[in-house]
């Protein structure tokens, strides 16, 4: 594999100013972590109840799914720095697949959720659920369109805009990010 | 030499002015910011409603409100500067109209016929109470699709009028916008109007925004060329000569 | 294919994915008892956090970045998880 992009100096990938985006975002989130976990402090008996009605299952597949459309995404960041840009065209589609899988999946867990008589109404713990996951999944969906632009720059632009692949690339990883600890705090936890 | 940005300049001067007066009106004089609580006992939210200083609040607000549709200018102007489609700028003006009316204008019209008009029943000044904090906090849609359209329009723009991290700064505004949306259900706790998630993170992150952003249009109202000012054609010396085309309605 | 399957990257993921089922495991009963339980509670967060750092690490390149970066994620990272802990076990 050529390594003519991937120097030894220390660099930032991709533009400073979404790096500016990812560590605020990090620090807003973790403030609603935060926040949540003190609230849950003191109800444990509800948090608890209310959390043995979530789909443990589907929050478990949409971790991993997440994790490997972040692992292609990663993967065809690589290949667009190696100057390899059918590869990193393919890549990047791969984990724009497994990135669309989990609004899908989501579905199937917010609308039987909905339609058994659950919603943010219910109590304080499906408050913080679906405001959480709700916020969460408005980034996944930026995310994909972001995606999907870089895709498109790979495939038709004259040179590509490895800045472009790289920023986008990102800000996938940190939707990816936050949802691992959000998996833990809503559906993992005791 | 007369300024020819005299005309941004006034619309700049007049926020911070605006934002004094709005300040001194929501909170020493009439308590209503931070918002009281949704549950407050009856008592105390009909003595609210009735009380002087919500009057004097009111008239305040009355007379000045018109500041905003002129400090509202100074977004509408960088936005034309920059190199991305006129409907982010569309998008933005339609929105802080709304947003103004529903966000500002409503809850002056509830408080107001709190504080003006004695003799309502305590029942409707209750639903007043609610009307309004609900209109004020609650309004959301409108300042969402605005942040949203001066964001990305900060973000795309390749003539860099405004520094890209504003617009990922702007992007938040979005974000607490939307977090607003529970105060429609919860009447207590942290999703209510005055709650942490809700009122508190995000006031902590759209004040140090909303200054910001004023130092940032400063900046750039400064820097620009005057050759480039939109109202260049008002200056112009030489008439005949003059091929550049006359700003049309 | 084999350049991928020993690419470093993939490396990582397999540990993630591995690591989410150990903590899908780990949760799996505890829920129906409606109880607390402060070992899963532990366990599943400092997984969470390993799963933090790693992407932040490797997928991110933090890795590569220049020391105020690393720095700062890394500290996003202790300073969460300690408040998270920290607010946990003072609930209890």
């Amino acid at each position: 594999m050529t390594a003519v992009a991937t120097t030894a100096r220390r660099s930032i990938p991709g533009a400073p100013s979404m790096w500016f985006f990812v560590i605020g975002d990090l620090i807003i989130f973790g403030c609603y972590f935060v926040a949540y976990m003190y609230y849950r402090g003191q109800d444990h008996t509800l948090f608890l109840h209310s959390q043995a009605r979530l789909n443990l299952d589907i929050g478990a597949i949409n971790t991993i799914v997440l994790i490997t459309s972040s692992l292609f995404v990663a993967l065809g960041t690589a290949a667009a720095r190696a100057g390899t840009v059918t590869d990193a065209v393919r890549l990047f589609g791969i984990g724009l697949g497994f990135g669309a899988a989990f609004p899908l999946l989501k579905l199937f867990e917010y609308v039987p959720e909905i339609v058994g008589g659950v919603t943010p109404g219910t109590n304080l713990f499906f408050m913080f659920y679906f405001v959480m996951t709700g916020m969460h999944l408005c980034h996944v969906l930026l995310g994909l369109v972001v995606i999907s632009f870089v895709i498109r720059n790979l495939r038709t632009a004259p040179t590509p805009n490895i800045s472009l692949a790289e920023t986008g690339a990102t800000y996938w990883h940190m939707v990816d990010l936050l949802w691992l600890v959000l998996f833990a705090l809503l559906y993992l936890m005791r | 030499m007369k300024s020819k940005k005299r005309d941004q300049w006034i619309a700049f001067w007049m926020v911070p002015a605006f934002f004094n007066v709005f300040g001194l009106v929501f909170v020493p004089l009439s308590w209503m910011m931070p918002p009281r609580s949704p549950n407050a006992p009856e008592p105390q939210m009909i003595s609210f409603m009735q009380s002087h200083n919500l009057l004097i609040a009111c008239a305040l607000l009355t007379l000045v409100y018109g500041f905003a549709p002129v400090g509202n200018s100074i977004y509408l102007i960088q936005i034309k500067r920059m190199s991305v489609s006129p409907v982010f700028r569309y998008t933005l003006m339609v929105g802080s109209i709304t947003g103004a009316i529903v966000g500002m204008l409503f809850p002056m019209f509830c408080f107001g016929l709190g504080a003006f008009r004695s003799g309502y029943r305590p029942s409707i000044l209750l639903m007043l109470y609610d009307f309004g904090y609900l209109a004020f906090i609650g309004s959301l849609g409108c300042f969402c699709i605005m942040w949203m359209a001066f964001a990305l329009a900060i973000i795309l723009d390749q003539n860099n009028v405004l520094p890209k991290w504003l617009g990922y700064y702007t992007l938040w505004q979005y974000v607490t916008e939307l977090m607003a949306a529970p105060v429609w259900i919860s009447k207590s706790g942290p999703f209510a109007w005055n709650g942490l998630m809700t009122f508190w993170f995000a006031m902590a992150l759209y004040v140090p925004w909303q200054i910001i952003v004023y130092v940032c249009i400063y900046r750039s109202i400064k820097n620009q060329p005057d050759d480039e000012l939109e109202s260049a054609w008002l200056h112009q010396t030489s008439p005949a000569t003059d091929v550049r085309p006359k700003a049309t309605a | 294919m084999t350049t991928y399957l020993r690419n470093p990257l993939t490396i990582v993921w397999a540990l993630l994915t591995a690591v989410t089922v150990v903590s899908w495991l780990t949760a799996r009963d505890g829920g129906a008892a409606h109880l607390v339980n402060v070992t899963v509670t532990v366990v599943v967060l400092a997984i969470a956090a390993v799963k933090a750092q790693l992407v932040i690490w490797h997928f991110m390149e933090v890795r590569r970045a220049p020391t105020w970066l690393r720095a700062t994620t890394a500290g996003w990272v202790v300073v969460l998880f300690a408040l998270l802990i920290g607010f946990y076990f003072q609930s209890l």
